[in-house]
């Protein structure tokens, strides 16, 4: 299914009717759907170095050259090389206590906190909340993904990576 | 039935039975006369007063006999509707503004409903595809649904009794919010309707004007979800289309009609305007052809004990296949209509995604070719540069094969470019594939017609019978041209295309019979110990059942003017072993059953069925039996359309074709004789490979097949 900018556009802005969202997932992907999308989202931030990959709500990996290639949030923040762990950049809240919780749940509605806890991560730039993971307390980082960059570029779109070998 | 020259004959015609066709367009009207001729009338729809676009319609048709309704209307004895305006308002959510009643902590029960209905209607790999499904907008947004506390138990005993003043109090706050009506479903009403009778008495002390829906009156059946949604577009999306239902009647009543307007129903039968349960007739066109088909079987084999059919119907967007056995209609009990499962039993009718618009494509990640399941709807395909599509779909294969004639679509009104459909055939699916456009198209048509032809093969074995024992009939206006391929090899016992495979839907929606159909769900279970005097007692609580149903439908009928003498029941029980799931409709041949016997054959006709469809292995009569819901049909005897009946010359008349051109089969071009289906006269026999045209559709006889046309019009194909 051919889907052009604006619909595309609409389908990030959370505009797009049902019917079409539903048309798009059901269809094959256009060849070229994944540079129409990292163009728009190109388009949208305020910094220049190329997106090689988005990689989740307001990040992206960029290439900055010379093989080097770093997790960026829209503001402009950037939080490490992609291959470590971006959370460990970031701004964490830890709720562990029933005061904590009962700011953001109904009562008794949330876990117990000797068996979960939530971590919020923020971005130290502009402070948007990026990430929230619910885990048992003390459990590590969870590092959510490393992408083969140069797998995905050789083997999916058919080209090498922009800005080098990582 | 052929369409005939227009003569100047209006005083010789006699019209006897009408249809009307609203759609959400165009309104047909279809009026067969005393000898089976039929004409067909359009006009525009008028949803704001349907009268309007059916009297247009109507005079259109006449027209075409040199009559007006003046002077046919008065010699009409049947007339019946069939719309989709309900399924649109429905669809559109364009209903009425209901509020909604029901027992405290079920309220929430239109938002939560029921996993299936996130994905109804999806084909499978969208089923599959979790990302896909979602839930439907409400009927009644949530701040119009009220709970009141009540319950009342399985076994239909009171256990908390009904807060009389909550209810007052949802009733006060929905006559405040300005609803036109108000629905009431309680949890195991239909074991015992005393809290929502309650509630009724209690609308009418404060609120006597407010309409009151209740479910345990309107569709009496366990399962909640799909009582609640029948019972609210009942109230919904049925009841506006009355008013422009008496229109209808009040216009056929100012020209003079003498017939009552009855509207198809789900079941198979039709019902008046004035019926109680008009969310009946939510759907009826897809059976149409089911009924004609019973009608026709009714006639065909009118001395054959088993009359077996197989109906099949090929549109632009899907196949639908359904299974008439021993001259009765497959039910489904709990259908789904719109994303909404139901309890209003309907004609079982399975559909996939494969009609003659339906797309092709080459699949980029496996490089195989994929049919459909969208289509291209009224837009053909590529070769109608109007419809501006750029997928091809059945029907450019079909033009590039030549065995669609393209002049002579719809009978010449639109014109398809077959050089813009071979150029897209050979662009997106003979080149990725590596083949000539030909044999790229002819492969992928073969690939269409075993699809079509397992999936008719698989509903047969499916329920336990064999192809042997079945007629095959085949219509609607891409059957005829498919055909011959997906019932290649296949051991019917006959191939039926009646002539006028178009509009055999039409004609079978004026084939339905005068009937209600009334269900009631007992849960009677019949325990293995049960001796006869158990047994006995079982068998007068479903006598009791059927009594209820009988005075109710026999109400019905009299609104219509049909006494109590006139009327034909039948008797049905739905049955399972207790414990298991599905339940079958089993016949009685006793609408009273009397003593423990009675029951036993009951249960014998059960088991019957029962190891017709199952495996021997998972019979469990040692766990009794349930009786789920009793079921009682009740007809007056209609007229309904004669069957065209030509005189035969003879047998095998060789039949002289209008024209020849290549048209490739399998493994290569070759010169094609073309017939003009109205040219043919009863006894023509035409050999493979032939064309036979009509403009309403083409029939395709493949090489090695053969047809015969009887005097009825109806096509008898056999493989050579």
């Amino acid at each position: 299914m051919k889907v052009d900018p604006a619909m595309l556009r609409d389908l990030l802005d959370e505009r797009l009717p049902r019917a079409q969202v539903r048309a798009i997932q059901s269809a094959y992907k256009d060849a070229d759907r994944f540079d129409k999308y990292v163009a728009i989202l190109q388009q949208r931030v305020p910094w220049p170095e190329p997106i090689v990959l988005p990689f989740g709500e307001h990040l992206y990996i960029v290439a900055k050259g010379a093989g080097r290639y770093v997790i960026k949030c829209d503001c402009g923040q950037e939080l490490g090389d992609y291959r470590s762990n971006w959370k460990l950049e970031a701004l964490i809240n830890v709720r562990a206590t029933p005061a904590e919780l009962a700011e953001i749940y109904p009562e008794k509605m949330h876990g117990h906190p000797d068996y979960n806890s939530l971590r919020e991560y923020f971005c130290p730039g502009c402070l948007t909340l990026l990430e929230v993971e619910a885990v048992p307390p003390g459990y590590p980082v969870i590092h959510d993904f490393l992408p083969d960059l140069e797998g995905f570029y050789r083997d999916w779109l058919g080209r090498e990576l922009p800005g080098g070998p990582a | 039935m052929p369409a005939e020259p227009a003569i100047a004959d209006g005083v010789r015609r006699e019209p006897r039975v009408l249809a009307i066709d609203a759609g959400g367009t165009m309104t047909d009207t279809f009026i067969v006369d005393r000898d089976g001729s039929f004409v067909v009338g359009k006009a525009q729809s008028t949803p704001a007063d349907e009268a309007v676009g059916f009297m247009a319609s109507a005079t259109d048709a006449l027209a075409q006999w040199q009559l007006d309704p003046a002077q046919a209307f008065p010699r009409l004895v049947a007339g019946i509707y069939s719309g989709t305006a309900m399924l649109n308002r429905l669809l559109e959510r364009k209903g009425r503004r209901i509020g909604l009643i029901v027992t405290g902590g079920m309220e929430d029960m239109l938002r939560l409903e029921r996993g299936i209905q996130t994905y109804l209607g999806y084909p499978y790999s969208d089923r599959l595809h979790v990302a896909t499904h979602h839930h439907n907008e409400p009927l009644v947004p949530r701040e119009r649904v009220y709970g009141v506390r009540e319950r009342i138990d399985l076994f239909g005993t009171p256990a908390v009794p009904l807060y009389e003043e909550e209810a007052r109090s949802a009733l006060q706050a929905l006559v405040a919010a300005g609803v036109e009506g108000v629905v009431v479903c309680f949890l195991f009403s239909y074991r015992n309707p005393v809290h929502e009778q309650r509630v009724r008495e209690l609308a009418r002390e404060h609120h006597p004007e407010l309409a009151i829906f209740l479910s345990s009156e309107l569709y009496p059946m366990r399962r909640d979800l799909p009582r609640l949604n029948s019972t609210l577009i009942e109230a919904y999306a049925a009841e506006p289309s009355r008013e422009q239902l008496q229109r209808v009647r009040a216009a056929t009543r100012e020209a003079g009609a003498g017939f009552d307007l009855r509207i198809m129903a789900a079941h198979g039968g039709s019902i008046s305007i004035d019926a109680r349960e008009l969310g009946r007739t939510l759907i009826s066109g897809p059976i149409g052809g089911v009924v004609g088909a019973l009608h026709l079987a009714e006639s065909l084999y009118a001395d054959r004990a088993e009359r077996n059919i197989v109906c099949s119907d090929i549109g632009g967007t899907s196949f639908d296949v359904s299974l008439i056995t021993d001259g009765e209609l497959t039910i489904r009990q709990t259908p789904d209509i719109a994303r909404f499962v139901l309890n209003l039993p309907l004609v079982q009718v399975d559909s996939i995604g494969a009609g003659t618009g339906s797309f092709v494509r080459i699949n980029p990640s496996s490089g195989r070719p994929e049919l459909g399941p969208d289509s291209a709807g009224a837009a053909i395909g590529v070769c109608w540069p109007d419809g501006g599509l750029e997928t091809p779909t059945i029907t450019d294969l079909n033009l590039v094969l030549g065995r669609i004639n393209p002049d002579y679509f719809l009978g010449g009104e639109i014109r398809l470019d077959a050089e813009r459909a071979r150029a897209a055939v050979a662009e997106q699916i003979a080149r990725p594939l590596g083949m000539v456009v030909e044999e790229a198209a002819a492969g992928i048509i073969e690939l269409f017609d075993e699809t079509l032809r397992y999936e008719a093969v698989a509903q047969v074995l499916g329920k336990g019978y064999s192809p042997v024992d079945y007629t095959l009939l085949c219509y609607g206006g891409g059957g005829p041209l498919h055909v011959a391929g997906y019932t290649e090899g296949v051991g019917y016992r006959e191939v039926l295309v009646p002539a006028w495979a178009a509009g055999f839907s039409a004609f079978g929606c004026a084939c339905g019979d005068f009937a209600y159909r009334g269900d009631l769900t007992v849960d009677m279970p019949i325990l293995p110990a049960a001796d006869a005097q158990a047994k006995a007692g079982v068998g007068a609580f479903i006598s009791a059942g059927w009594r209820t149903l009988r005075e109710r439908l026999a109400a019905e009928l009299a609104k219509s003017g049909f006494a109590e003498d006139a009327i034909t029941y039948r008797h049905f029980a739905r049955m399972q072993y207790l414990g298991q799931l599905n339940d079958l409709e089993i016949a009685s041949a006793h609408g009273e059953l009397v003593d423990g016997e009675q029951v036993d054959e009951l249960i014998a006709s059960f088991e019957q069925a029962y190891a017709k469809l199952y495996a021997r292995s998972s019979r469990s009569p040692e766990l009794g039996y349930l009786v789920t819901n009793v079921i009682v049909t009740a007809a007056v005897p209609v007229e309904k359309p004669a069957l065209p009946a030509e005189s035969r010359q003879a047998s095998g008349v060789a039949a002289t074709p209008k024209a020849t051109r290549p048209v490739w089969w399998r493994g290569g071009w070759s010169e094609t004789a073309i017939f003009e289906q109205s040219q043919l006269c009863a006894g023509s026999a035409i050999s493979g490979p032939a064309i036979i045209e009509s403009p309403a559709d083409t029939f395709a006889l493949a090489p090695g097949r053969r047809a015969q046309l009887d005097e009825r019009r109806i096509w008898h194909l056999e493989e050579l």
